[in-house]
């Protein structure tokens, strides 16, 4: 019997390599125009403003964030356009049934035929 | 009602209820964590890091349970939309002249257009100057402008909502009228992506379409529809009028402002038992 699992996408970011997520943001708008929006950009530490006085936003230490990522569909073109290579799409595990039609000899989906033809359009 | 007027409306809607507009309410310290997530120097981390990698840290899909007990006892922080007359009474309600509007801290960072729809009441204005000071383009506005302003979000088509600094056995004082929307803004989309009802819940009333007076006005381009942020209208191509989903109704009212023959009206939701505990 097999199973088939839908995946749960998870976008990886080495905040070292992005340095200050402000000055750069290509992902997220990348990710906003191809519909999903999960990702964002919120301060690595709230501004201690004891120590500084950010004057602008850009004075304050960003990072890349995901969330909604039930709504991401592993497209990859966030992990495509970091120009510094800090964006990883992983398939954590373990993962969770999501659509799960266990049947003998094939999987049948709502896209795909018994015999494993694909039916959706192009 | 829910319990947010059982508990805090003394007999009316909770932001109808004078005793949540004291002075030293907004002194309390119990109220301060919500000050400081909504107005203060810790909003973003908070508005934005709430839902940042959360299906990781709560795998389970189920954490619209522990998400809401989050909302209310930990960050105090709950909204609930308003229709303009309401928000209107609100405006009038707020103790203090000054209102200070800022950039929407939700659309800034997910990508969107960097919008001023946030308007602060004045308990907050100094404290949220004081400790975001990198928004220097916020604006200090009067209370008639602050009126306008309302208006204006109305017209534009943008939800007014409430949010209060928390649920202390004091009382629950508003602080902020923000403009959200499912499209881009944190607690629209939490409550309607995960259902968390703690988030953002829906208004005191909903929507009702007289069909004799929708039938003689827009029959072919219903101009309503498009005004509904929460997809609770419907149009008949049969019948060619439009009506409301009650359980999806938010009570905003913007539908009606639209509608050439004034077909639309809010009522109390409680009228309808199937709404009496849909908030």
């Amino acid at each position: 019997m097999e199973e088939h699992v839908t995946p749960r996408y998870r976008v990886a970011v080495d905040e070292d390599a992005c340095g200050n997520a402000i000055d750069c943001l290509l992902c997220v708008k990348t990710c906003l125009d191809h519909g999903p929006n999960v990702l964002g950009y919120m301060n690595k530490e709230a501004p201690d403003l004891d120590k500084f006085i950010p004057r602008r936003l850009e004075d304050i230490d960003h990072k890349i964030i995901s969330g909604f990522m039930i709504n991401c569909d592993g497209c990859g073109e966030c992990v495509a356009v970091c120009p510094k290579s800090a964006l990883t799409l992983v398939v954590p595990e373990p993962q969770v049934h999501r659509a799960l039609i266990p049947r003998d000899g094939s999987i049948v989906l709502c896209g795909t035929l018994a015999d494993g033809t694909e039916i959706f359009p192009d | 009602m829910c319990r947010y007027c059982t508990e805090y409306g003394n007999g009316t809607k909770w932001y109808l209820n004078p005793d949540n507009y004291r002075p030293e309410l907004f002194q309390a310290p119990g109220h301060n964590t919500a000050y400081d997530m909504l107005s203060g120097v810790y909003k973003n981390s908070f508005e934005v890091g709430a839902t940042a990698d959360s299906e990781d840290t709560l795998p389970d899909y189920n954490f619209g349970g522990a998400f809401n007990i989050a909302l209310e006892k930990i960050t105090q922080h709950q909204g609930q939309v308003l229709p303009l007359e309401d928000a209107l009474r609100v405006i009038d309600m707020t103790p203090g002249d000054r209102f200070l509007l800022m950039h929407c801290a939700c659309r800034r960072h997910f990508g969107h257009k960097d919008v001023f729809s946030c308007l602060f009441f004045d308990p907050v204005v100094d404290r949220a100057l004081e400790q975001r000071p990198w928004e220097t383009d916020s604006r200090v506005i009067t209370r008639e402008e602050a009126k306008e302003f309302e208006k204006e979000m109305d017209r534009l088509g943008l939800v007014h909502s409430l949010w209060d600094s928390g649920v202390d056995s004091d009382g629950k004082p508003p602080i902020v009228m923000c403009h959200c929307l499912e499209t881009d803004c944190m607690p629209t989309r939490i409550r309607a992506h995960f259902g968390i009802v703690n988030a953002q819940r829906k208004g005191e009333y909903v929507s009702v379409v007289d069909r004799k007076k929708c039938a003689e006005g827009c029959t072919k381009m219903p101009l309503c529809l498009p005004r509904c942020p929460f997809g609770a209208l419907r149009y008949s191509p049969l019948d060619m009028i439009a009506s409301v989903n009650i359980s999806r109704c938010f009570g905003c009212g913007l539908c009606r402002t639209v509608c050439p023959t004034g077909a639309v009206r809010l009522v109390d939701r409680t009228t309808y038992p199937a709404l009496v505990d849909e908030w």
